[in-house]
């Protein structure tokens, strides 16, 4: 495997209705991910593996059995062949399973939406043989699946994501403070959230994170109605983490409303940009594959 | 304020329904899980409550326009505010009713009222005010409210009994409206009268003064009246005779109910006795004395009946009557000369000696103009034409008031008759029925009902003209602007009148001898041409007398004249001009011998007072008082007096127009807003 390649997926625009059918969260991830992914990354660093990449001239502490003697035959220099390496990575998902997570407006809530996606890139990361753990949060860390590539380790974050319950507040300031002192080695960590708080706090946190030399990918969850506010009837709408009720006329509401979250994801988009952490906006009414794909497409030429 | 409709008030309980409306919906709305209310609570209060503010502004602008329209539709008013009395004590507000009636000259009545009255004015204190109203038919304000019991007592001094009956409804409106004008004091209305029975209906239930208002009634009816009065007299008002053929019967009732009277009765004329009798009038009952046989002079005769009652009422004792002896009317009957040709025209205007009628008749080969002249109505008896100097007198004649009745028949030239520029019809052919309709006769079966020479037979249902048969007839067609008047069964016409601009020709289309109908064989054919001739002669009986208040008709004659009524003090009312054939009304307010005068002719009319006062019989006070007592929530009787007073009391209730218009301005402004309010959602 040297070079990754983005197909066009055989499966395109699985509906993510029909994914929620599908008991087997494995079974779900793979659906999804086969056949248009090959690889998710590529290695940061050059090694020493099977595919050539190019010579260097030797250098005192080179191992001795890296040198090209047949090259020292013909030129009587030493030089060092180098390869490209299939070092592997640890990928993290950072899992929002905070109160508002549970909202969905039809039959796909964002929390299932987000365990999809989250087993999705567990699948693929897992094939890819690079490390995969899972962090689960609210205002603090509910669980946290260590990376790693041993045996078994899909099935513990599989089963993990399966359990997983939204509940409370969302905190994003908290658990990224815990994971930038946790993480020791750089990786390709993934958050999957409605992102409800303040672009602050999460900006504060993710870019120290990007600061450590990771690479961040952000997937931005939001119901359709999240997005649109179609809701005509005066009604009370009860905020599903703080149960705090309000009256609304939506018809009153609704430009300011939409106003304000357009301006809270432009600016999360702006900063992201900025500090090169990738945004990816999902709509829980459009096929899963679809946010990936687009994603995976910028990515791969990113790289 | 107080309300004319206060029961639609009910109808501001419509306001609790956009409230109920709104709590309902309130408590109802439904609860909607949302992931955050993060973006919501972010949105702008401001932007919140202005809506919210403007929601409640319009809701708050259309009740008031609801209020609004049921407070102008319950008709507010406002009454005056009581003016405070100085030693604390509530001022009386007093509205005192005098009967000034003609059954109040009965005995020493009258005089009994103003002590009454007078006693009333002593009794008031010095906060209390009083308004005097004297009323008999009609109903006056004789004080405005005061204080003044000098002025209040110069007013009771100089009252007159009236000659006028009584009328008890005119007078509690009166005193309800003048309780208006003293606004929130206490009220009270005293009544002094004698509640004669005929001064109300009793079948009417009638809500004219208000429960606020306290009732005193000072009864001054006469317990056992002994009262004879001359209930009504009926005359033949015109002789054409010296001597009165006519008849003269006096009705005289006994309003006693203990012994029946002997009643001596005379009829006199200008004051000339001219017979007399003595009646016996039995107990609460009538007699008729009846007077004929004297002489009369020409021209009117003033009437006067006279009974020596000897009772306290002297008023219905006399009764006055007109009486005018005419000359004859002056007929000529033109015919062609042949024999018998004019038999039943002369015998039917010359019958009787008291017929009003003096005829001649002349063939119209020996007529002059100047003979045409001399007479009042000219019938031209189908002779074939006219000696054209007599055809033009005869139009100039029509214009002084002759009257003109043409028949036209078996003799008549069709010819020169349509060539006669002013006669009103177009002869045609003669019809003979048998031959030209295929049956033996037709009748004249229409007529203009309302015209007054068919009056004896809308009077009478034995003399009918529709037994008539007629066998022939002159075929004619009315000229524009000329009436027919009666038709045959066929629709043909029988007598066609001329226009009104050449008024006083008739034209009858079948001869009068009994060859081409049998009219002068019928009941009918007398009725018909006497007044067929009086309305061509324009002459029309009056009435012998009027009642007092009622009004007497005066009517213009050919010319435009002018009109004038000398009252019986000999005072001059002038009518004015009144043009050919106007009618005006006088209405007497004083009982005796009217004189009117139009252009040239003067006529006499008797006024007498309504005899019905002369039936003493009361009814019990508090039945009255009954009738006219307001109940609770009956609308109150709004109104004044003067000019001032009236517009006064419409400012009151004017408060209903500014409500709409205060409504007018909230719809304005509930549109803009909410016009508003959808553009920014």
């Amino acid at each position: 495997m040297s070079t990754p390649v983005v197909e066009q997926p055989k499966n395109r625009f699985i509906d993510p209705k029909v994914l929620m059918k599908i008991q087997n969260l494995e079974l779900v991830a793979r659906s999804v991910v086969e056949g248009f992914v090959q690889g998710l990354h590529r290695s940061p660093y050059l090694g020493f593996s099977v595919d050539f990449a190019a010579y260097r001239q030797y250098m005192p502490g080179d191992e001795i059995r890296r040198i090209d003697w047949n090259v020292f035959s013909r030129s009587d220099k030493l030089y060092v062949k180098l390869y490209e390496g299939e070092t592997n990575t640890r990928v993290l998902i950072l899992l929002d399973i905070s109160g508002s997570m549970n909202y969905g407006s039809g039959e796909i809530k964002k929390i299932d939406y987000a365990r999809i996606l989250a087993a999705c890139l567990s699948y693929f990361a897992y094939h890819q043989r690079d490390g995969v753990g899972l962090l689960t949060f609210d205002t603090q860390i509910r669980s946290h699946v260590p990376a790693s590539r041993r045996r078994g380790q899909l099935l513990t974050i599989l089963s993990e994501i399966d359990r997983i319950q939204p509940s409370e507040l969302t905190e994003f300031r908290k658990p990224l403070r815990f994971l930038a002192e946790y993480l020791t080695r750089r990786g390709v960590i993934v958050l999957i959230s409605d992102l409800y708080d303040e672009p602050d706090n999460i900006l504060a946190g993710l870019k120290v994170l990007k600061s450590k030399g990771n690479d961040i990918i952000v997937f931005h969850i939001m119901d359709n109605f999240e997005l649109t506010f179609p809701f005509e009837e005066m009604a009370q709408f009860e905020d599903m983490e703080t149960k705090r009720k309000l009256h609304v006329i939506p018809e009153y509401l609704r430009t300011q409303y939409l106003v304000i979250i357009k301006e809270h994801m432009e600016r999360l988009r702006k900063e992201l940009s900025g500090s090169r952490i990738d945004y990816c906006l999902m709509d829980t009414s459009k096929p899963l594959d679809v946010g990936l794909f687009s994603y995976l497409a910028a990515r791969s030429k990113s790289i | 304020m107080s309300f004319l409709n206060p029961f639609l008030l009910f109808g501001s309980l419509a306001l609790a329904i956009p409230i109920l409306i709104h709590l309902v919906r309130r408590e109802k709305s439904e609860i909607i899980p949302f992931s955050s209310l993060m973006f919501l609570l972010k949105v702008p209060k401001r932007s919140i409550r202005q809506q919210k503010i403007k929601n409640l502004l319009l809701m708050a602008l259309r009740l008031l326009i609801l209020a609004l329209l049921v407070g102008a539709f319950a008709r507010p008013y406002l009454t005056q505010p009581a003016k405070p009395s100085p030693n604390g004590t509530a001022n009386r507000a007093i509205v005192m009713m005098l009967d000034n009636s003609y059954s109040m000259r009965y005995g020493n009545n009258f005089e009994r009222l103003k002590a009454e009255a007078q006693r009333r004015i002593d009794s008031m204190r010095a906060s209390d005010r009083m308004s005097i109203i004297a009323f008999n038919e009609n109903a006056t304000l004789l004080s405005r409210p005061t204080s003044d019991k000098n002025a209040l007592k110069a007013v009771v001094d100089t009252l007159e009994p009236s000659f006028f009956g009584t009328r008890y409804y005119e007078a509690f409106t009166l005193a309800d409206r003048a309780f208006g004008e003293f606004g929130g004091d206490q009220k009270q209305l005293v009544v002094i009268s004698d509640f004669q029975r005929n001064g109300w209906n009793r079948s009417s239930r009638e809500s004219i003064i208000g429960t606020d208002v306290k009732t005193e009634t000072v009864n001054l009816a006469v317990q056992s009246p002994n009262n004879v009065g001359i209930d009504s007299v009926s005359v033949d008002q015109t002789s054409f005779t010296r001597t009165y053929t006519g008849r003269v019967i006096a009705r005289i009732h006994n309003y006693r109910n203990d012994i029946p009277v002997d009643v001596p009765v005379t009829v006199s004329l200008n004051d000339k006795e001219m017979g007399r009798k003595t009646l016996t009038v039995s107990t609460k009952n009538s007699a008729l004395a009846e007077f004929t046989g004297f002489d009369l002079q020409l021209g009117f005769s003033k009437g006067r009946v006279h009974i020596d009652s000897k009772d306290p009422l002297k008023v219905d004792d006399d009764f006055l009557f007109s009486l005018e002896r005419r000359e004859k009317l002056r007929v000529l009957i033109v015919d062609a000369g042949k024999a018998k040709q004019s038999l039943y025209l002369r015998q039917a205007f010359t019958s009787s000696p008291d017929l009003p009628f003096e005829v001649a008749v002349v063939p119209v080969s020996s007529l002059t103009p100047e003979e045409v002249a001399k007479h009042e109505v000219v019938v031209i008896n189908d002779v074939p034409r006219l000696p054209d100097k007599v055809r033009d007198r005869l139009d100039e004649l029509r214009k002084t008031g002759q009257g003109q009745l043409i028949i036209l028949g078996e003799n008549a030239d069709a010819g020169w008759w349509n060539s006669y520029a002013k006669f009103p019809a177009k002869a045609g052919q003669r019809i003979f029925v048998a031959k030209d309709r295929g049956k033996p006769s037709v009748a004249l079966t229409t007529y203009d009902r309302n015209h007054s020479i068919f009056k004896p037979f809308e009077k009478s249902t034995r003399v009918v003209l529709n037994s008539a048969q007629f066998f022939a007839y002159m075929n004619v067609e009315a000229k524009p602007g000329a009436v027919v008047l009666a038709k045959y069964e066929d629709g043909s016409p029988v007598i066609v009148e001329s226009s009104k601009e050449d008024h006083g020709m008739l034209v009858f289309n079948s001869t009068i001898d009994s060859k081409w109908n049998d009219l002068p064989l019928k009941p009918s054919f007398l009725p018909l041409f006497h007044e067929m001739v009086r309305y061509l002669s324009r002459y029309n009986e009056n009435r012998s007398w009027y009642n007092l208040g009622e009004a007497i008709p005066v009517t213009a004659g050919l010319e435009s004249v002018a009109g004038a009524v000398i009252d019986p003090k000999g005072g001059r009312q002038a009518l004015g001009q009144l043009t050919t054939g106007q009618v005006k009304y006088f209405t007497p307010t004083l009982p005796g011998f009217h004189e009117f005068r139009v252009g040239p002719d003067t006529r006499l009319v008797a006024v007498n007072p309504p005899s019905s006062e002369g039936n003493l019989d009361a009814m019990p006070p508090e039945d009255l008082l009954a009738s006219v007592q307001r109940t609770q929530g009956e609308s109150q009787q709004t109104g004044f007096f003067g000019s001032e007073e009236k517009a006064e009391y419409a400012r009151r209730q004017m408060i209903w127009w500014y409500l709409l218009f205060i409504a007018l301005l909230a719809g304005i402004a509930e549109i803009y807003i909410a016009n508003q309010s959808y553009k920014a959602s």
